[in-house]
């Protein structure tokens, strides 16, 4: 036995108040890695953004085009080492009409090159490249709509009305986190050629790789005064930044969330405060023998932080034991297959099981310091209630 | 009974006109009025007096628990009245062994623990405590209890750990306040018995509080209080 060991062992004294406080806690502490993890999973696009590619749109905004011609000139700009294109279809599945996927009209050759982490069959990339109708499916796009190579699906557009007839060309996976594994992606001439003459040639945005990731910010600055003399200006930005964009539309869920991960440490407080100071409380007397004995007030403050702390850390534990089967392996997989386009990777960042541990552990100490306080201000007759 | 009887040995309790006033709102009650009191070494002497008498605020004094408001307190040759509390807790530690009416064994350590609880506070290796606790333990007859929990314990064997843990820490005094009242008869008279087996054997001095005559008896000298002032 000694000091740390004697703080630690009131946590079992009240066994049932001890589980429930646990269990509590470590409710609060599964709600709060599920939230961060839903905010970690949106954000993957960002954090995993490659360096090395920059996005090019109208000066605008995402939702005006630019003219097909301008992608020519980006690959003349110096610093730029290839450079592809796409367009938002916005297509649905007639049989699926409740799933959202992302449904890009892209150019296939330049988009595998600039995309090199798409990660796709010899065999599925040459039927790709070769039928002009075809189409490459994301995997968890793909079991999402139980599609296999080779079939035929008819997709009706919502930007580019009418009934649009692919064939499921090959299925791809994604090396990086930067790859979104739920999208639909076709060929761009399949759409143009279909396309009005007045609406042909144009197209969402560019993207492109550089050579050199630092300087990606003057390849930016050089493409946008390229084109500021012309009829339509463009505005570049890393591929992070163009995500960062995308992210600000669902800012109020994100804050509304963080929002909601506050209430929940705020809970985790006022469950550790409640048993700690009923705990303390009716240890008082205690803490006058042992102030008796000759304990400074130091020790009881020390004695009842530690106890705090051993608390915390018990249910920071428990709680991230559940978190992993239930956030991670349970739901985390229905969303993942579910709702791939908005949360393609839904799994517990190794920041957010140490923030959850960190937060437990440290709001457990901070609910104990009011109790801690007054127990070691007690004087050792007050403490004793010995005053006749 | 008042207090008189001289004593060869060096006081080991010397109170010099102690003052001890405490206020409740506006109202200032005064608990001791000028109380003076000397124990010899090696003394055996019982606090007797109704409820309210002062009888526990002149033990605490004694024990360095409280403060005097007025007067002089001196024990083990310490100053106590120029003491900060941080003095006092090491004097505490050092000088005094606590028995509590109602055994104040912590319930999460097991017997030997209990005893040993004083001694976390010294330089002593973990082995060295032990084995004074268990010293301590077989002088009170309870070494084959020594891993059990403070339920497992009858009430007369919680006080005798309590006893043991009094003595770990080899204190000049021993202060028990009200020692046997939550006890029988028959375990009652093994406390006493062991209390004078301490005062006798290891020459220990001891102050007891009681309310019990029977337990009073078995001290050598027995002051009685009333509102404040020997009887």
């Amino acid at each position: 036995m000694n000091l740390a060991s004697l703080a630690t062992r009131n946590v079992g004294r009240n066994r049932f108040r001890t589980a429930l406080t646990l269990l509590g806690v470590a409710v609060a502490v599964v709600a709060f890695v599920m939230l961060r993890t839903v905010i970690s999973s949106m954000e993957v696009a960002v954090t995993h953004a490659a360096h090395d590619r920059i996005g090019i749109r109208h000066k605008v905004s995402f939702v005006m085009q630019l003219p097909r011609r301008y992608i020519d000139t980006v690959r003349q700009t110096p610093g730029v080492h290839s450079a592809t294109w796409a367009n938002w279809f916005g297509g649905k599945d007639p049989r699926n009409p409740r799933e959202f996927f992302p449904t890009l009209a892209v150019d296939p050759a330049s988009f595998l090159e600039v995309y090199d982490e798409v990660a796709v069959s010899p065999a599925d990339r040459e039927r790709w490249l070769a039928d002009r109708q075809g189409a490459i499916v994301g995997d968890q796009l793909a079991r999402l709509l139980r599609l296999r190579v080779g079939d035929t699906i008819t997709l009706s557009g919502t930007i580019y009305p009418g009934n649009w007839v692919f064939h499921v060309s090959g299925i791809y996976t994604a090396t990086r986190r930067s790859m979104d594994r739920s999208e639909f992606l076709f060929h761009w001439d399949y759409l143009n050629n279909a396309l009005p003459e007045r609406r042909r040639d144009q197209i969402g945005w560019i993207i492109a790789r550089v050579d050199d990731p630092s300087r990606a910010s003057g390849v930016s600055a050089a493409i946008d005064r390229t084109f500021d003399v012309q009829d339509i200006q463009t505005l570049s930005m890393s591929e992070r930044s163009m995500n960062l964009s995308f992210m600000g539309m669902m800012s109020g869920l994100l804050a509304a969330i963080n929002a909601i991960s506050g209430i929940i440490l705020l809970i985790l407080l006022m469950l550790f405060g409640n048993t700690m100071s009923m705990g303390v409380r009716e240890r008082t007397q205690e803490y006058g023998v042992l102030r008796a004995l000759g304990f400074l007030p130091k020790h009881i403050a020390g004695f009842i932080l530690g106890e705090a702390a051993a608390l915390g850390l018990a249910a920071g534990v428990l709680g991230l034991a559940l978190s992993y089967p239930l956030v991670q392996y349970g739901l985390g997989r229905w969303l993942e297959e579910n709702m791939g386009s908005m949360v393609p990777y839904f799994r517990i960042e190794t920041s957010t099981a140490a923030q959850a541990l960190g937060f437990s552990l440290l709001l457990g100490v901070a609910s104990a310091l009011i109790p801690a306080v007054r127990a070691s201000r007690l004087t050792v007759t007050d403490a004793l209630r010995r005053i006749d | 009974m008042s207090s008189t009887e001289e004593s060869a040995a060096a006081p080991m309790v010397e109170l010099t006109h102690v003052t001890k006033t405490f206020h409740r709102g506006a109202e200032t009650l005064t608990v001791l009025d000028g109380l003076s009191l000397s124990i010899a070494e090696g003394s055996f002497e019982a606090l007797m007096g109704p409820s309210g008498s002062g009888k526990s605020t002149l033990l605490n004094l004694v024990a360095g628990l409280d403060r005097a408001t007025s007067g002089k307190v001196r024990v083990a040759g310490q100053d106590l009245t120029a003491m900060t509390d941080g003095d006092l807790a090491a004097f505490r530690a050092r000088y005094i062994g606590f028995i509590f009416q109602s055994y104040n064994l912590m319930p999460v350590l097991t017997a030997l623990e209990n005893v040993e609880l004083p001694l976390l506070l010294t330089k002593l290796p973990s082995a060295d405590r032990k084995r004074r606790a268990a010293t301590a333990l077989r002088v009170v007859g309870l070494e084959d209890r020594a891993d059990h929990y403070p339920r497992q314990l009858s009430g007369g064997q919680e006080q005798r750990v309590a006893i043991a843990r009094a003595l770990v820490n080899d204190p000049k005094i021993i202060v028990a306040d009200e020692p046997t009242g939550d006890l029988d008869r028959k375990s009652a008279d093994q406390i006493l018995a062991l209390l004078e087996k301490l005062n006798k054997d290891f020459k220990k001095t001891v102050v007891m509080v009681t309310h019990d005559p029977e337990a009073a008896s078995h001290a050598r000298v027995t002051h009685h209080l009333n509102k404040g002032a020997f009887q």
